[in-house]
């Protein structure tokens, strides 16, 4: 089957194959992809096949380039982005069906791959044309198909996709998942969501802003107050002078002791991939979400990383009390600070603890200190060597980072145990969806002082200084935006936002959350609880089977009488009679026809005679028929039942 | 066009040597193709895809990466479809007839095959696969269509269509649904014609012949032009009066009749003679002359034009192999 490819199908199977890299191809760093894509459009418009030395050149070049791009480190994205590279070369040595069968075929999984990395709705919709253009190539590989024109082909594909859908949903709810998946997916070369293991307070963060969502949450019964909605991610207990860590034995520690307070809090959060196994929970969390434990320092750890969107439940108890005592070994790590840094702030705190003893008091006098005399914002002066004390004493400006982290030194100092948590804060109430919506942005570091009794208490210091900054409401939003054009552009558009983010939320909700988990509750309202996989299988079986009745209706109707509307309404005609048994021979002329109805039907014989006469007439005697007498024509052809006298044909019988 | 098979093609033909595989027997035209004759398989490229698509949905089920999933399944839905694409297509055709005008051996036979179908459907990209030739043709909804295919002959005698197969790859080139044809149509060959043969044999005994000069006063009538008929015979001027052609006939050339008789050839081997007899009876009958033809279980008695000729070839056709002679 290698016959050259003609050059209007060569280049439709080009283009097929480059719709199907696009979602790849804008994933990959924009100078690699014009690289990628200048080779592709050489070896394209390139008369013949490249010689030998010279592919063997290109290749090793982009695979060389392509390491480059993601510094030499093998992970996920540089797998696709190789992938990507030698489906870009392919087309320099497509010139016959068989290469382009193959480019075909292998640029399939161009959009799966792209699927591994991003699962938003840009991808999602470019996978559309993608399958279309897929589909109008393959109908045109066909030996001897003559060329179609574009419109109809496109109608063609999309009318397959369409009868195909049915099934794929069938397939799609009822195939049998993997609970537990065989092996693992590959990581990211470099990570960069979500929430890090690391906080260094003068480093500046990508994810303040970063505009995508970062979790979704729905409060069964009550929602928390604003001032509740702290999201609980890694605790960073060791402090170097520079940068915040977690201590290293954080996952083998027991969960903590647990007092409920009187308020109980119920949610569901939909946490967006984060390749990380760290898990947001409400603070003060009450369980453990699926698939996950508690450690403790009351932050989740998920048994894998989170690569797709995770569903998972939770209670909270904004006042709980949790972990009343504290063993020596924790104290000392709580209370311990880098040898010799920030001499200022330390000696100021043994000041003010020795004037204030209670812990409480103290942090009212230091929160006092800092709202008077600090600012919030996110470009921070740079510090020295120590960071802490230039931050405190010169520079006085600076963001959740800086506060907490300074917080956190000056009670160690003082002698109480503390620690920085991270974290989400606030989140965005979608009017539409009935949901809230935390962004990525709302990354958040705020702390946790320990007192002889009380347990852990959260402080957050930047709260102090910004409250609007952490926990913005919409009624906070309102209160800035009335005094800017773009909040109040902003305003406008809220409600679309609001039903993009509603829609996408619904997605999220039916499609991508969809798992082994949801698939056991499917059966549940025909009564099955927890269903078996046997019950799985007979379900597809049967979701596959009435799939494909629909597709079989589908295909049947395809394709209609296209014939001029006089004959298609005698081939009615010839059918009425043939319900009451009398049948045209194909070889019958009409006259011949309505000679042997009419006698066979003496009660009908005049309007028969008349019919089959006026029909003759038009198809083999050339009358012409003006517009009205055609219509005529065709109306008494289509009213005519055998056995009833016609109204307006059959003058005196009736 | 030269079919390239690949290796599912031919485990299709493999296949159908089975007992199993529909029609059993040859059979009398018109044929409908039914469901039950209808076969289908994956083409090279359908099983391309198929391992494909079985590896993403591995992967996709592996990493529940959903999009993915959605992805494969829409693909295989559309693979799926067209499986039964392919057979609706097949579906319902029916072969009305098959026939094909005689043609000497080694000649190319051009069989006519009429085609139409069942039911307003398109039915594009039907190919037509019979003794190693191919044809691609469209049968409209509500249409008959005819397929012409000329195949080289090689033997006397009845040629044998074998297997005939109709098929198709559409509509996405990833199955090739088709079904067989052994329509029991007998479609003749004749002997292939001697190229170099000596003249006619002269008719035993002299010329008491009745006809000769027998209408003088007339020396020809005219008749209807019968395709064999010589372009010199035409009667040109009385062809342009009757609108029609006309072929001059003169009763009186013909002075006897001639015996082509095969016990004269017993020096030729038994396929020269059949060669060589088939040869006298094609110049015999340009000649003008009545002829009659003698063989070993057979008389054809003298006569003469396009009918008489077609019995002495088609008895010379259908002369037993040589075995036994």
């Amino acid at each position: 089957m290698s016959a050259p490819l003609s050059r209007p199908l060569r280049w439709l199977c080009l283009i097929a194959a480059l719709t199907c890299c696009l979602p790849l191809l804008l994933q990959l760093p924009p100078w690699l992809a014009a690289v990628l894509l200048a080779m592709s459009a050489a070896g394209a418009w390139s008369p013949r096949q490249w010689p030998g030395a010279l592919r063997l050149l290109v290749t090793i070049a982009v695979a060389g380039l392509v390491f480059a791009a993601f510094n030499f480190r093998v992970g996920r994205d540089t797998g696709c982005a190789g992938l990507l590279a030698m489906l870009l070369l392919k087309p320099a040595e497509t010139f016959v069906t068989r290469d382009a069968r193959s480019l075909l075929g292998f640029s399939l999984f161009a959009p799966f791959a792209a699927f591994l990395q991003n699962q938003g709705p840009l991808t999602l919709s470019l996978c559309l044309p993608a399958l279309l253009m897929t589909l109008m190539a393959w109908s045109r590989l066909l030996p001897g198909a003559a060329p179609v024109a574009w419109p109809r082909l496109l109608r063609q594909s999309a009318f397959a996709l369409l009868i195909a859908l049915p099934m794929a949903l069938a397939g799609f709810w009822l195939f049998p998942r993997l609970a537990s998946p065989l092996w693992g997916l590959p990581q990211l070369s470099n990570k960069h969501m979500g929430l890090g293991d690391r906080m260094t307070p003068n480093e500046w963060l990508d994810v303040l802003v970063d505009d995508t969502p970062a979790l979704r949450v729905r409060f069964p019964g009550a929602t928390p107050k604003p001032e509740q909605m702290y999201w609980r991610g890694p605790a960073l207990t060791v402090f170097d002078g520079q940068a915040w860590t977690r201590r290293d034995d954080f996952e083998m520690l027991p969960p903590p002791q647990m007092q409920p307070g009187p308020t109980r809090i119920r949610y569901e959060i939909t946490l967006e991939p984060t390749e990380q196994r760290d898990l947001v929970l409400l603070d003060v969390p009450l369980s453990q979400p699926e698939n996950s434990r508690v450690t403790g320092e009351l932050t989740a750890r998920s048994n894998e990383p989170v690569n797709n969107l995770l569903r998972y439940t939770g209670e909270s108890s904004p006042d709980a009390l949790f972990e009343p005592e504290l063993s020596p070994y924790d104290r000392r790590l709580l209370l311990a600070l880098p040898p010799g840094r920030d001499p200022k702030l330390r000696t100021l705190a043994l000041q003010w603890r020795a004037q204030t003893p209670d812990p409480l008091a103290l942090t009212k006098r230091f929160l006092g200190w800092i709202r008077k005399d600090f600012q919030y914002t996110i470009s921070a002066p740079p510090v020295g060597i120590d960071a802490t004390d230039d931050f405190m004493f010169q520079t006085r400006q600076g963001f959740c980072q800086h506060f907490s982290s300074a917080f956190v030194v000056f009670m160690r100092a003082a002698g109480v145990p503390a620690r920085v948590i991270t974290g989400y804060a606030g989140g965005h109430y979608n009017k539409i969806g009935g949901y809230w919506l935390v962004y990525r942005k709302d990354a958040h570091a705020w702390t946790e002082i320990w007192i002889e009794g009380h347990g852990w208490l959260r402080v957050d210091p930047t709260a102090a200084v910004a409250p609007e900054n952490i926990l913005d409401t919409v009624d906070d939003l309102r209160k800035r935006q009335d005094q800017s054009l773009f909040g109040q552009a902003q305003e406008q558009f809220q409600p679309m936002f609001d039903i993009a983010d509603t829609l996408r939320n619904g997605w999220n909700e039916m499609v991508l959350g969809f798992n082994a988990a949801r698939q056991k509750n499917l059966l549940r309202p025909l009564g099955i609880k927890d269903a078996e996989a046997w019950q799985l299988v007979i379900a597809f079986a049967v979701g596959a089977a009435f799939a494909l009745a629909v597709t079989l209706w589908l295909l049947q109707r395809q394709h209609k009488d296209r014939s001029d509307p006089l004959i298609r309404a005698w081939r009615t005609f010839g059918r009425r009679l043939a319900r009451v048994g009398i049948r045209k021979a194909p070889e019958e002329a009409p006259l011949s026809f309505g000679n042997r109805v009419a006698a066979l039907l003496p009660d009908n014989a005049e309007t028969v005679l008349r019919l089959s006469r006026r029909y003759c007439d038009w198809r083999y005697a050339g009358l012409e028929l003006s517009p009205p007498q055609r219509q005529e024509l065709i109306r008494d052809l289509r009213q005519f039942r055998a056995g009833r006298p016609q109204r307006k044909t059959s003058g005196g019988r009736s | 066009m030269a079919a390239v098979r690949d290796g599912v093609e031919r485990f299709g033909d493999r296949m159908a040597a089975l007992a199993l595989v529909r029609p059993k027997q040859p059979e009398t035209l018109p044929v409908r193709i039914t469901r039950r004759r209808i076969y289908i398989l994956p083409t090279g490229f359908g099983l391309f895809i198929a391992v494909s698509l079985g590896t993403m949905l591995v992967g996709g089920l592996n990493y529940n990466n959903n999009p993915a999933l959605l992805l494969v399944f829409l693909l295989a839905a559309v693979v799926h479809n067209s499986f039964v694409h392919a057979h609706l297509i097949l579906s319902g055709v029916r072969l009305r007839a098959l026939h094909a005008e005689p043609v000497f051996a080694g000649q190319a036979i051009s069989l006519k095959f009429r085609f139409d179908a069942d039911g307003a459907r398109l039915r594009p990209g039907l190919e037509l696969l019979c003794a190693g030739a191919q044809q691609i043709f469209d049968l409209g909804a509500n249409e008959e269509s005819e397929v012409v295919m000329d195949i080289a002959t090689q033997q006397r005698g009845w040629f044998e269509t074998g297997r005939i197969r109709l098929s198709t790859l559409r509509p996405l080139g990833l199955a090739r649904a088709w079904s067989w044809l052994r329509p029991d149509t007998r479609l003749l060959v004749y002997p292939m014609l001697d190229i170099e043969a000596p003249v006619l044999p002269e008719a035993p005994g002299d010329g008491d012949s009745p006809r000769t000069r027998a209408h003088g006063e007339q020396p020809h009538h005219l008749r209807e032009y019968r395709p064999g008929d010589m372009q010199r015979q035409i009667a040109w001027k009385a062809s342009a009066r009757a609108d029609r052609l006309l072929v001059r006939e003169y009763e009186s050339a013909v002075a006897r009749d001639i015996t082509l008789d095969w016990q004269t050839l017993h020096a030729l081997p038994y396929e020269a003679k059949i060669r060589r007899l088939a040869r006298w009876v094609v110049d015999a009958e340009r000649s003008g002359s009545r002829y009659c033809l003698r063989l070993p279980q057979q008389v054809v008695p003298a006569g003469r034009g396009a009918e008489h000729r077609h019995v002495c070839l088609r008895a010379l056709a259908l002369l037993p192999a040589a075995a036994e002679s």
